[in-house]
């Protein structure tokens, strides 16, 4: 968990002017996808239930709320909301309450404001970093008077900054940090300049470039994202992101070489760290529940006995023999405090990965600020590199912990080296299990038939995109940029969640291939996607279109599972769901259309009707006309009967709500209500 | 891992207690570990809490000819043979003490069994490994144990092969416990006992298929024989390979350390964790076992004994209403986690449902190069995964195929793996393993893809690393020459655990009332003198070349540990000179100090002063007012 001396206080920065709510027919606008970067972020700070802070400023906002306007200085930015810990409001407020601006407003003047809110609101409290996301599309004018000034400012104050953009800026190579060997590149997207971008737009990007430039140098410029480049990795905030704590120790070999090293825990399994606490059904609260724990004989009256009258024992195969907690404390093994103690080298052919285990990776460096270490350690690293070696060696966290026996192998990148620390087997940890052999064995012998197809398979699947002139190979499936559904889940799931268990395609969106062959990129990408079974309850609408374009399901299933979400959603009663009911009803409609099933449509619209009359979802069906949600008329597709002046009125409210209908639904009409009228 | 065993210790005390208790009083198992102790014992694999007990009978050879070493420092057969059991006695105590294993004699002078029949001598019927029994078979170790044995049991002249196997199969059938696996390992020399009574040898063949039609399995451990041992005299028919040890065929061993490998292995079974599908495509499944080939070995967990009689008490957990007093049905709670005061509330099962994404199994998302697996990127141990026939036929061959051509290509298989109905799903990789085998043709790397779990982001951690600065070639050299000096041949079996081997001695010393426990060597320990001695000049010449005149690596330096562990340097320095401090405690103002400032000035001047401010305080007033 976060500690105190850990914690950032965070400002978003969010332009909301004019331009960001434009977008190319069928995509999401830059507002909507700011807004998602944002909830992502938030969500997982909401969970994380760490200390950070997070405040929230627009700007391009059509009023003007902050310290520092005045007459015609600082003019619509918006502070929505202070520093303080980002809770659900937070959350709901990004999501429904943001609303796009029809200003524009300068970008420097709204990174004042927030540099401003972050040392007035920071007073007096302990924050180790101070960090600004700004998310705009860079389309508003900006005065560059005060630039030098507020880099300056930023530098003196420790504040960094990222930015997220709709689109991605050429970057080149990189540190190596960020990755993953320099020989694979990770990089994708299209590379510079990005197509329809202004003049004005393009002298915002040289002015982020310049910024970031002068506050990190060329790293500045990694943190400079696109939207779908944040969507995808959500890693990118890392400013915030945990820390491992550092484990400083000397390396020794024999008795009189050491080499002071720092360690720290580079991948380590994520969990959902949170545990459901028992509560009582009726109170629910956790208070009202106790535990008791009993001993009894092993009798047939099952005994009861105090804890006093038992002691501890340990089996030892068909013996138990009794051992007090003090006598095996005084008798266990004791590791005689930490290490980091080389026990010798070894090719690194004999330390097979399948051996490796524990729950931990370790980055082994020299000790801070001290050159002997550092050139001490990276001779070793360099021998063992060279020699194509390992080191295996004798690794003890402190003295209450036990000795392990792992490897320590070179890594050496552009950006640093160090060496990478992995625990090993034990003998005892071992199970020398043997299989029957696949080769000599006539009845699982493969023809060479099967041997093509299989060829063929591994040809069609293949996630990596070779480019021969550079002799670079591109990963187009970086798993370790996706992160952890579960996790995605834990954040969607609020409240009475149970709306979204039924999901199953939170699987990996395959980022968007660019290759040429428009059939190798819907293998790969729906493959990725392959996980789309059913329409689940997280993407529904976009569920829905998978499933019916890749005929996956007959439109009479996708639809009635689509319903029945749409069901659900209504039932919370929450303009957020009803939000997501119209983006489902929205794609049913078209694809109905696109599917000649205008009819399905229809019935499903009238029943929706009555339902909401029925339901009192008054406030629901204001939002259906608002978007003028209608009947599928004639025109729009044959198949359908309906005149406009008919998908017209259909939308008129009704004068007399029929009581009759009413009473066939009362309370309780549950999910098969819709699809029944159907 | 010790959930994973109260697992099924809690399992059996559930169903004791389900049949003579009433509803309501047998919910009693601790609510909130259930859920991880299931997960953890299904990660465990390989316990007893779904199958019965593995029985293993050692079958061994008296005859004269076994006592019979070809040179003097050589074990004789029959040492060898007592040697090798008794290992997989302790390692049994070890790793699996429900399994039950016997050793019968054959070829005897006495007899003793419960059909009479002649030259059978039956040493331990098949029971849990204990000390007492290990004890026993210590007796016939070496030169002493050859003529303890000859007073005791004497070598026989005759015997009948089927009768001994007879006698083992009514060992078998006289165990009360469900028995999972039976298994029957066949110590000898003789390559052909009825070469001159076919008779025998016919009687002998069809015991040994009745044993198999029974689920029994019989091995071979053939030792060395002068001439060489020739299994087509006799016991190529008796000994049928078992269908799933196809292609798996032993040298005779003439050391200790190749019989103790061959037992080994055949002596652990294996356990599959589960069976799953293996989706290729829309239309292309297999089926296949996954195998956990490395598994952390915990010491057994501790059991409450009733002080007065030392038996075992069984633990109950009761929940009950703190107001009403009332026990309460698990429908009677519910779940709840709090996040930023919203209380999130869900019944037990929709908890699970949480955790539900796929269908168990592994659905292949395509196919990367090998070279592409980053060793660094290592998340938790991996898996073995071989086709499964029963599920689905033909998946031996798809899989063949695959492995064939993965390993041709030097690709490896990413896919989405959802190990069971309530877990997440992660991305693996399967890598190609090709079959390898030793020397011995005992199969040291089995055929089929090694499951390699890959981080997702939410794994990794940005780590600060320390800034680079390259060696020169000089130093590198010099290293190169300390790395070569101390090579060695890495084995993945070189290393005892020290911890649980320390815990076993110590356990073996108090069922014996041995008044010391034997300590355990700990060979994680560095062999720092003969690495001292093997390196000689070249550790000075290293540091000559890389450290400054004046450097101490092992510096103790108080200001400088602190650097490196307060990150950044952020954390207010404390410094507090000795004047300082005397002043403080003269004035009694220490208090006023920060906990990390106490801390280091225990540190500075040794002192140890536990973790609560007031023990720091205590210390450090002492240290100065006795100064």
């Amino acid at each position: 968990m976060a500690r105190s001396w850990d914690k950032a206080a965070v400002v978003l920065c969010m332009d909301v002017g004019l331009a960001m709510s434009n977008s190319f027919p069928g995509e999401e606008s830059p507002f909507e996808l700011a807004k998602k970067v944002m909830t992502m972020f938030v969500q997982r700070q909401v969970f994380a239930e760490n200390k950070d802070e997070v405040a929230l400023v627009l700007f391009g906002t059509d009023g003007t709320k902050n310290a520092l306007a005045a007459g015609d200085q600082y003019q619509n930015i918006t502070v929505h909301r202070h520093l303080m810990r980002p809770d659900f409001d937070l959350l709901e407020d990004i999501e429904s309450k943001i609303q796009p601006g029809s200003q524009q407003a300068d970008l420097l003047d709204a990174l004042i404001v927030c540099m401003d809110l972050i040392q007035e609101e920071t007073l007096g409290k302990k924050f180790e970093k101070r960090h600004i996301e700004v998310f705009t599309d860079l389309s508003s004018p900006f005065s560059r008077d005060q630039l030098d000034i507020i880099i300056h400012n930023l530098k003196k104050s420790g504040i960094s900054l990222q930015f997220f953009l709709p689109f991605p800026i050429g970057k080149q190579g990189g540190t190596g940090d960020r990755g993953d060997g320099s020989l694979l590149s990770d990089h994708h997207g299209p590379s510079f300049p990005p197509k329809g971008i202004t003049e004005q737009q393009k002298e915002g990007i040289q002015m982020v470039k310049k910024v970031m430039m002068s506050l990190e140098g060329e790293d500045g410029l990694e943190e400079i994202y696109s939207f779908s480049e944040a969507l995808r990795q959500l890693c990118v905030f890392k400013k915030t992101e945990r820390r491992s704590m550092p484990w400083s120790c000397q390396l020794t070999i024999g008795s009189n070489l050491s080499i002071k090293i720092v360690a720290y825990k580079s991948i380590t399994q994520e969990k959902v760290k949170k545990c459901w606490t028992v509560v009582d059904a009726r109170t629910l609260k956790k208070e009202a529940i106790q535990k008791e724990t009993v001993y009894c004989l092993n009798d047939d009256d099952e005994t009861e006995v105090s804890k006093e009258d038992t002691i501890q024992g340990f089996r030892y195969g068909s013996d138990i023999i009794p051992f007090s907690k003090v006598d095996e404390e005084q008798m266990k093994y004791k590791s005689e405090g930490k290490c980091f103690s080389v026990l010798g080298f070894c090719r690194s052919s004999q330390v097979h990965m399948k051996y490796f285990m524990g729950n931990q990776v370790l980055k082994v460096f020299a000790a801070k600020d001290d050159e002997a270490a550092a050139v001490a350690l990276s001779s070793l690293i360099h021998a063992l590199d060279e020699l194509d070696m390992v080191a295996v060696v004798r690794y003890v966290y402190n003295e209450k912990t036990n000795p392990q026996v792992g490897v320590a192998f070179p890594l050496i990148k552009d950006a640093y080296e160090c060496l990478v620390y992995i625990q090993l087997p034990f003998m005892e940890d071992l199970r020398q299990y043997m299989f029957p052999s696949l080769k000599n064995n006539r009845k699982c012998t493969p023809t060479e038939a099967q041997l093509s197809a299989v060829d063929a398979l591994i040809d069609s699947m293949s996630l990596v995109q070779k480019d021969e002139e550079e002799g670079t190979i591109e990963d187009l499936f970086p798993t370790s940029k996706i992160p952890n559904p579960q996790f995605q889940r834990l954040f969607q799931g609020r409240k009475k969640t149970i709306y979204f268990f039924s999901s199953h395609e939170e699987g990996p969106t395959c980022k968007k291939l660019k290759t040429e062959e428009e059939e190798a990129h819907f293998s790969v990408s729906s493959l990725a996607e392959g996980s789309v079974t059913c329409v689940g309850s997280v993407n529904p609408a976009e569920n829905f279109r998978v499933l019916v374009r890749q005929k996956k399901a007959t439109f009479e299933e996708a639809s009635h599972q689509l319903i029945n979400h749409i069901e659900q959603f209504l039932d919370t009663n929450e303009t957020l769901y009803f939000m997501k009911s119209m983006d489902c009803i929205k794609a049913f409609r078209e694809e109905a259309i696109q599917f000649s099933e205008e009819q399905r449509f229809n019935n499903f619209l009238k029943a929706l009707r009555e339902k909401v009359e029925v339901k009192q979802l008054n406030h629901f069906w204001e939002i259906v006309v608002h978007d003028g949600v209608t009947l599928i008329t004639k025109d729009e597709a044959p198949g359908s009967s309906v005149t406009t002046e008919e998908a017209k009125k259909f939308l008129a409210p009704k004068e007399n709500a029929n009581a009759d209908s009413a009473a066939a639904f009362e309370e309780g009409g549950d999910v098969d209500d819709l699809l029944e009228l159907i | 891992m010790p959930a994973a065993m109260t697992t099924a210790e809690m399992g059996d005390e559930a169903r004791v207690s389900s049949n003579n208790m009433s509803g309501w009083e047998s919910y009693y198992k601790n609510e909130g570990d259930e859920e991880e102790e299931q997960e953890e014992g299904l990660e465990a694999g390989g316990d007893y809490s779904y199958s019965g007990r593995d029985s293993l009978i050692f079958l061994v050879d008296a005859s004269r000819a076994m006592f019979e070493s070809q040179d003097e420092d050589e074990l004789t057969p029959f040492d060898m043979s007592i040697q090798c059991i008794r290992s997989v006695y302790t390692n049994k105590i070890i790793s699996s003490n429900r399994d039950l294993l016997a050793v019968v004699f054959y070829g005897t002078k006495k007899d003793k069994n419960s059909v009479n029949f002649k030259n059978i001598y039956v040493l331990q019927e098949l029971d849990n490994p204990g000390v007492k029994r290990v004890q026993e078979l210590d007796k016939f170790k070496g030169q002493e144990g050859k003529k303890y044995f000859e007073d005791q049991i004497g070598h026989g002249s005759d015997y009948s092969l089927s009768e001994v196997l007879w006698v083992c199969a009514n060992l078998f059938s006289d165990v009360q416990f469900k028995m999972s696996h039976k298994r029957i390992m066949l110590f000898t020399n003789e390559d052909d006992p009825h070469g001159d009574d076919s008779a025998k040898a016919s009687r002998a063949r069809t015991k040994a298929g009745d044993l198999r039609d029974t689920g029994i399995f019989l091995d071979l451990m053939h030792l060395k024989k002068r001439g060489g041992f020739d299994t087509s005299l006799f016991y190529r028919d008796v000994i049928i390979a078992e269908n799933e040890d196809i292609g798996i065929h032993f040298e005779e061993s003439s050391k200790l350390e190749d019989l103790l490998r061959k037992v080994r292995a055949k002596e652990t079974r294996k356990r599959v964790l589960s069976r799953l599908k293996l989706k290729l495509n829309k239309d292309v499944t297999l089926t296949v076992g996954i195998y956990n080939m490395v598994q952390k070995a915990y010491r057994p967990p501790p059991v409450r004994l009733y002080r007065e009689t030392n038996e075992p008490v069984k633990t109950k957990t009761r929940t009950f209403n703190v107001n009403t007093g009332s026990l309460l049905l698990p429908s009677d709670t519910k779940r709840s986690q709090t996040y930023s005061h919203r209380q999130i509330v869900l019944e037990k099962e929709e908890t699970e449902e949480l955790k539900r994404f796929d269908e168990p199994g592994f659905i292949l998302i395509g196919f990367k190069p090998l070279m592409m697996l980053k060793k660094h990127h290592y998340l938790r141990h991996s898996l073995f995964v071989y086709p499964e026939e029963s599920l689905i036929n033909g998946s031996s061959t798809l899989f063949s195929a695959l492995l064939t051509k993965c390993l041709e290509k030097e690709v490896m298989a990413v896919c989405r793996y959802t190990p069971r109905r309530n877990s997440p799903p992660c991305f693996v990789a399967l890598v190609p393993q090709e079959e390898e085998l030793d020397d011995q043709k005992i199969q040291v790397a089995p055929p089929g893809f090694q499951l390699v779990f890959l981080p997702y982001a939410d794994d990794k951690r940005k780590v600060p690393f320390t800034e680079k600065v390259m060696a020169n070639p000089e130093q590198v050299d010099k290293m190169k020459a300390i790395v070569q000096k101390l090579r060695f041949k890495y084995r993945s079996d070189s290393f005892e655990n020290p911890v649980l081997q320390q815990h076993f001695r110590n356990m073996e010393a108090l069922a014996l009332d041995l008044m010391e426990p034997e300590q355990a060597v700990d060979l994680t320990l560095p062999k720092t003198e003969v690495m001292d001695k093997r390196l000689g000049s070249l550790v000075d010449e290293f540091k000559e070349l890389v450290y400054p005149p004046d450097y101490n690596p092992e510096g103790k330096v108080t200001k400088r540990k602190k650097d490196d562990e307060s990150y950044g340097s952020k954390r207010p320095k404390v410094e507090l000179s000795e004047e300082e401090l005397k002043a403080h405690v003269s004035k009694g103002t220490l208090g006023k100090l920060t906990v990390p400032a106490l801390k280091e000035a225990c540190r500075m001047y040794g002192l140890k002063g536990g973790l609560k401010k007031q023990e720091l305080l205590d210390v450090l007033t002492e240290h100065f007012q006795k100064a």
